[in-house]
């Protein structure tokens, strides 16, 4: 993973040192992708709030371990998606009626992407109708931009596993921008 | 990147939370107080103190290698515990502390658990509830629900065109209600009569009221409970809880009932008349009625802290004084009542482990292990994909 520019390793530093300045420009630096990533995972307003909060609160708390030569993001990427799988998986588990059939994940394979479900005509449904592994791969693939190998680490997960999924997600997903194709 | 990944990623960019700006004006308060509210360390404890811990480690260490040694560490750690009042746990569930059988809700199944610690998994099923007196369990897989006895043997089954879900057997045993997309059905115990009893019912598992003739409450799609008499269809009352319940408790005379949701706990009695209501944040939450008791204890998340407390409190119009039981660093998920009233079963699953504590008696006793023994292998899924869901506790006598 790139190392941190010397900008943030300041803010790092400031924070560190008690500078409530340097820690807001690290929030507005690295707020809107968490937020985002945790959206796109959970597919729920509040809930991405709630988690990217949490994730930021953690790594307040967790501050003056953290090693200053590395990058934040990964760090803080790495809390916010562990904790979005996490609550995705458990909506799945109590799924409120009335909500799209398609996305249903019944968490039996490894590998289910809810094959043989109606595919959806955009892209967020692309992204509901894949569980919730797959979405967090495809999005810190292309929302966050990290390499296979630095998602494999940030999620703890064998490198084949995530290419398998990342393959998966990205298949299904591409067969919509195809279908919507003139 | 490929043009068509060029595509997927200008998509993916452009699908952007409601509220964004919103919601960072929101955080940043709250996140700016948690960093007021920390206590700075200074450079020479942030440097030195990980220095000379890494140092005493080494020394410690090998001390702890010798057999005085780990006999001296195993008494520090007894005596210091690492979030008192944690005990240090064991590594197999060899036994349960009180009497009655434990019937747990594992990814790869239920499992019925015996006093002795002896375990059988009773197959390859979603979801089991006991029925009143453990002489079966109603389980659910797909679109089928079977009622099974202990030992696995099929006694009958149900099939559905939608998944099934929530299943639980009346107080009496002469009832089973259960969810099947957005139905709400019951059937007789035996299996047979099997109707519906409402359209556009919520998720939210049923419950049915003890000490009544088939009253059963459930939540609705738009944001009710109701309470129906099942045999004549009768709705009793409704009453209004916003987002939908996740779980529905009665206390053990049936004059109580919680509806916890993921940000509300609200309390009613058996009219439906709501007698208070208390706000939580967003993450784990539980419920469970202390026995012969209107007390319950709740599990409260602490989301500044990333800890879990578990509350007794009273469900009344008068709350009283809330009292904390055990509070630790991560998520519980799990209550259950031993069938004597004294043992709390709680699933802690951050630390992979079950606690047992002793209500009246502030004693603590934990197992850990829990996923591997329940989930099987974690592969590399996370530690709460391996956890069980739930668990429950049979069976209390009647009150």
């Amino acid at each position: 993973m790139a190392a941190p520019s010397r900008e943030e390793r300041a803010w790092v530093r400031g924070a560190q040192s008690g500078s409530a300045s340097a820690l807001e420009a690290l929030f507005r630096e690295h707020w809107p992708r968490a937020h985002r990533a945790a959206y796109l995972v959970v597919q729920d307003g509040a809930a991405a709030e709630d988690i990217a909060q949490e994730a930021f609160l953690a790594a307040v708390r967790n501050l003056d371990r953290f090693d200053r030569r590395r990058p934040f993001g990964p760090w803080l990427h790495r809390i916010v998606v562990n904790r979005a799988i996490d609550w995705a998986r458990a909506r799945a588990l109590r799924r409120e009626a009335g909500e799209p059939l398609f996305g249903e994940w019944d968490g039996d394979t490894e590998d289910n992407v809810s094959l043989g479900n109606p595919i959806p005509e955009d892209i967020a449904g692309g992204l509901r109708s894949l569980s919730p592994e797959h979405r967090a791969v495809v999005v810190l693939r292309y929302l966050l931009d990290y390499t296979p190998g630095e998602i494999a680490e940030l999620l703890d997960l064998p490198r084949g596993t995530v290419n398998s999924r990342l393959r998966r997600g990205l298949d299904h997903l591409e067969e919509i921008i195809d279908r919507r194709r003139p | 990147m490929s043009k068509e990944r060029k595509g997927l990623k200008r998509e993916l960019q452009q699908l952007s939370p409601p509220d964004e700006l919103e919601a960072q004006r929101r955080v940043w308060p709250v996140v700016r107080g948690a960093f007021e509210g920390r206590e700075p360390v200074s450079w020479h404890r942030r440097n030195v103190r990980p220095l000379a811990l890494a140092a005493a480690a080494v020394v410690v260490g090998a001390a702890a290698l010798s057999a005085p040694g780990r006999a001296f560490v195993g008494d520090v750690r007894d005596a210091i515990g690492e979030d008192a009042p944690a005990p240090k746990p064991k590594r197999v569930l060899a036994s349960l502390p009180t009497g009655g059988t434990l019937l747990v809700n594992s990814p790869r199944g239920p499992w019925i658990v015996q006093p002795d610690g002896s375990r059988r998994l009773l197959g390859r099923y979603w979801e089991g509830s006991w029925s009143p007196r453990a002489q079966h369990v109603i389980v659910t897989r797909a679109r089928e629900i079977t009622a099974v006895k202990p030992n696995g043997v099929i006694r009958w089954t149900i099939g559905r065109p939608r998944r099934i879900t929530g299943a639980r057997w009346s107080p009496d045993g002469f009832r089973v209600a259960y969810l099947t997309g957005t139905e709400l059905r019951v059937v007789a115990g035996d299996g047979t009569g099997d109707k519906v009893l409402r359209n556009r019912v919520a998720t939210t598992p049923p419950a049915w009221r003890p000490g009544a003739n088939h009253q059963l409450v459930f939540g609705t799609v738009d944001g009710q409970i109701a309470l129906a008499q099942t045999d004549t269809g009768v709705t009793r009352w409704r009453a209004p809880v916003g987002e939908a319940a996740r779980q529905l408790v009665w206390s053990e005379d049936g004059q109580r009932l919680l509806a916890l949701g993921e940000r509300y706990l609200r309390i009613f009695d058996a009219k439906g008349t709501e007698l208070g209501v208390l706000g939580l944040p967003l993450g784990p939450s539980g419920a469970a009625f202390v026995r012969k008791s209107h007390r319950f204890v709740l599990i409260r998340w602490q989301p500044a802290t990333g800890r879990s407390e578990l509350v007794l409190m009273d469900a009344e119009s008068e709350r009283g004084e809330e009292r904390s039981l055990f509070s630790a660093a991560g998520e519980f998920e799990t209550l259950a009542v031993s069938p004597n009233g004294r043992w709390l079963l709680v699933g802690w699953v951050g630390a992979d482990q079950w606690l047992f504590l002793r209500l009246d008696a502030l004693r603590v006793r934990a197992v850990s292990n829990i996923a591997e023994q329940f989930g099987g292998p974690r592969r590399d899924r996370p530690l709460s994909a391996h956890f069980p869901s739930s668990v429950s506790w049979c069976c209390p006598a009647s009150p």
